[in-house]
């Protein structure tokens, strides 16, 4: 009895804002990922998800965590994966590698790699890439912090990713989180990576860490340690202490975000 | 064919009015000297000559105006000039036979019945000019060669095809597009007009002057000549004309709009699809600006088209400049192919490739093609040949090569970076990296895979097998004269060999390093790091 008056009194407070803001309701018809204890959810297309991770040696992990959801994206009609990069940024950070790709298992055939000269044109290459219906994700890497991308710009691509159903990955780089309109925000540590099969001192299937810092997936679980296999993630075991980045880990958010953070949940 | 000999004067005159109050001469710097190098009818009337000296002519005539003469600049103005003339033929260029300037070469074919017949099409072409102040004379020949001698050497007129060799005749032999040297040497053995010339032994010319017989069987038609057009060649256009010039961007545009709906039907009618689209702006003080691109594959969607420019456009702002307006707007395609009607059905899937192709085309009409890639496979062993990065518009590809099952990084840097690598052993397993100035401790690793220098593109010599000691040739035998031996470096297999390993921290990042070249006597490997692995 109780459950039903509720949920109505807040649609109709909702509305009222929306009648303040004088602007329609947001239509983010993204609803809030599910999932279940012991297993990674399956998040949604039309997700906006930024993936921190510390500095250019980790930036073959971010890249795979998003490949691996973008793989199981993939659809007849939605077939190619877009990655966005300045172009002056490829020498730090380095390109997809065709074979490389293979060997992980996508098609190198279906990444299409756009090298944009500045940052006017890596947001407007990224809208572009977001409007279209037949993009199954793209993948946007950058260094820094730049000012062109600021709430303003993120809120305009997650209103995009959203309504066409694209799942963007922004891989970030470094310490410093600014306000965005992203969907969640994950924090990627690498962990030391599992036994091989065959040989007890090379590495084996790699291991990460990661910690959901903005966004709530149901529920409300916090932490993972994934294991990438060929198809999807695994969790090898419990969450466990951060280890090197308990001390470096920041503060969760400054103020903009959090307002940022309220904005894009608001349905 | 239209000869301005007068070009250069009356085009600076053109230029700037002030020039014309008096006479003008152009000089030019020929071995330390001063020398006239154009001249308007003016200055010939009075006694002055081409390659006069310059004091000489002042001394003849003060009032003369002198000016230093810009080649370059009256080439890059002529070539506009002519491309102008594209309203009129579409296939235009320069002749620069004699001179850089002043001859332009029109193909008429089935274009003259548009101005009412040639002898009209001549007059209108002629007449048009001499309004804007160039002295010019023209010839319609059914050769380029007849066309140049009649239009240099005879009054503009339209050669017909039975009277053309009595006409050629009777004209100097300078009308064969000569060289001077060569005009001395005719003029010495009295041959005057083309027609002496031609009744001369053929057998006896051939051996002095090859260059004369090509040049009479060129105007005679007996040797085809051809002619290579300035702008490209286009299959289907559409154009429209302007009676008072427009000169914004948004004008233009909204043009190209209307213009590709007008294509789009013209090639729907043909069941054809363009790939290539030209967009000519033709510009009232006679330039042109021509802008071409591509499209990822074969359509004729108008407003596929006209966004396509209006893209490069956007990118093009800062050097879009219509000077004092645009009379005429052309746009076509070419690169043409069968497109035939697709019926969408109802219940058929829609594929996404349509949609990815269009927004690849948008993506590079404004990025530059150079932006858009994707991987293309090479068969090669070496990391960085194995994939290379190919624009999405440049066409169809080969049968994809299957990458060999190995494993390799997803991300590789452009250009491997040195790192201070310390091993245990020189060929164990790497223990400790620097690289960007921060050290790693790396605890596992995997390796080596070894790949070896791809000698056969290398600019070196390959040493095989060792050559034969040369014997003493035996009495009464030719001696073996001793293998060639190209002069090149050895090609040494050690040096270019590298050793691949993966390597993980001991955070857990993963790394793809490699050394190159092998542990030798007085030999110190480099290490390299290459990639990233998740």
């Amino acid at each position: 009895m109780q459950a039903p008056e509720r949920q109505q009194r807040l649609a109709a407070l909702r509305d009222t804002i929306a009648d303040i803001e004088r602007k329609p309701a947001l239509a983010e018809a993204v609803n809030r990922p599910r999932g279940e204890p012991g297993i990674f959810p399956a998040l949604p297309a039309g997700l906006v998800q930024e993936v921190y991770v510390d500095g250019a040696r980790d930036s073959g992990a971010s890249l795979a965590f998003a490949l691996t959801q973008a793989k199981s994206l993939l659809t007849a009609r939605r077939s190619t994966i877009y990655y966005v990069q300045l172009a002056d940024e490829g020498k730090h950070f380095g390109l997809p590698y065709g074979p490389g790709l293979h060997w992980f298992g996508i098609d190198p055939a279906k990444l299409v790699i756009v090298r944009v000269a500045d940052m006017t044109e890596f947001l407007w290459a990224t809208e572009e890439a977001t409007a279209c219906r037949a993009v199954a994700a793209i993948i946007a890497e950058v260094k820094g912090n730049p000012k062109l991308l600021n709430f303003t710009a993120s809120r305009r691509l997650s209103l995009r990713a959203s309504a066409n159903r694209v799942s963007l990955f922004m891989l970030r780089y470094g310490q410093r989180r600014e306000s965005s309109a992203g969907h969640l925000r994950w924090r990627l540590m690498p962990h030391r990576s599992g036994r091989h099969a065959f040989d007890d001192r090379a590495p084996g299937a790699a291991r990460w860490h990661l910690r959901l810092e903005k966004g709530r997936i149901a529920g409300n679980q916090l932490d993972w340690m994934l294991e990438a296999r060929k198809n999807g993630f695994a969790i090898f075991s419990k969450p466990v202490g951060l280890g090197r980045y308990q001390a470096e880990t920041p503060l969760p958010g400054a103020a903009p975000a959090l307002l940022g953070h309220r904005l894009s949940q608001a349905s | 064919m239209l000869h301005l000999p007068y070009w250069a004067t009356d085009y600076l005159k053109r230029a700037e009015p002030r020039l014309k109050e008096n006479p003008l001469a152009l000089y030019e710097r020929i071995k330390g000297g001063l020398r006239l190098a154009a001249l308007d009818p003016e200055g010939l009337q009075n006694g002055l000559r081409l390659g006069q000296n310059l004091a000489d002519a002042r001394a003849i005539w003060p009032a003369l105006t002198v000016l230093e003469i810009d080649r370059p600049r009256l080439e890059t103005a002529f070539g506009d000039f002519a491309d102008w003339h594209s309203n009129a033929s579409p296939l235009v260029s320069v002749m620069t036979d004699i001179s850089r300037f002043g001859d332009l070469v029109l193909d008429i074919t089935g274009v003259a019945h548009l101005f009412g017949g040639e002898t009209e099409m001549l007059r209108t072409l002629i007449i048009r000019l001499r309004k804007l102040g160039y002295r010019v004379s023209g010839a319609i020949a059914p050769t380029i060669g007849a066309a140049w001698a009649v239009s240099h050497f005879a009054r503009s007129q339209v050669v017909e095809d039975d009277s053309f060799a009595a006409l050629l005749d009777a004209l100097p032999v300078a009308a064969l597009r000569l060289e001077e040297s060569q005009l001395l040497t005719l003029g010495q053995m009295g041959l005057k007009t083309i027609g002496q010339v031609r009744q001369y032994p053929r057998k006896s010319l051939h051996t002095r002057f090859s260059q004369i017989l090509l040049r009479i069987d060129q105007a005679f038609g007996a040797i085809e000549e051809r002619m290579t057009p300035r702008l490209p060649l286009v299959d289907h256009l559409v154009e429209q004309r302007f009676a008072d010039p427009i000169s914004l961007m948004d004008d233009v545009l909204r043009t190209t709009h209307d213009l590709s709906v007008k294509l789009s039907k013209t090639l729907e009618a043909e069941g054809l699809g363009g790939q290539t689209f030209h967009l000519f702006l033709y510009r009232v003080d006679h330039k042109v600006m021509t802008l071409s691109l591509n499209a990822g594959r074969v359509t004729r969607d108008p407003e596929h088209i006209a966004d396509l420019f209006r893209h490069r456009a956007q990118r093009l702002e800062t050097e879009y400049d219509p000077g004092f307006g645009i009379d005429m707007v052309r746009l076509a395609a070419s690169s043409t192919d069968r497109l035939d009607a697709v019926q969408t059905g109802a219940f058929s899937i829609e594929e996404g490739t349509e949609d990815i192709a269009r927004l690849n085309d948008r993506l590079s009409s404004r990025l530059g093609p150079l932006a858009v890639l994707r991987t293309e496979m090479v068969a090669s062993r070496l990391p960085e040949r194995a994939a290379r990065l190919v624009p999405t518009q440049s066409g169809q590809t080969d049968a994809p090569i299957a990458a060999p099952p190995l494993q390799r990084p997803v991300k590789l840097l452009p250009m491997p970076e040195i790192v201070a690598i310390m091993a245990e052993v020189p060929h164990g397993l790497p223990a400790s990296m620097v690289w960007r100035g921060e050290s790693f401790r790396l605890v596992s690793g995997q390796g080596p895979e070894r790949l070896g220098a791809e000698w056969w593109r290398k600019q070196e010599r390959l040493k095989l097998v060792e050559p034969p000691k040369p014997k003493k040739p035996e009495p009464g035998e030719k001696p073996v004269p001793p293998p060639y031996i190209p002069d090149l470096l050895l090609f040494n297999p050690d040096a270019g060999t590298r050793d691949y390993y993966v390597v993980e921290d001991q955070h857990g990042s993963r790394f793809w390093v490699f050394r190159q070249g092998l542990y030798s006597k007085g030999n110190r490997p480099i290490w390299y790091l290459h990639g990233f692995f998740p």
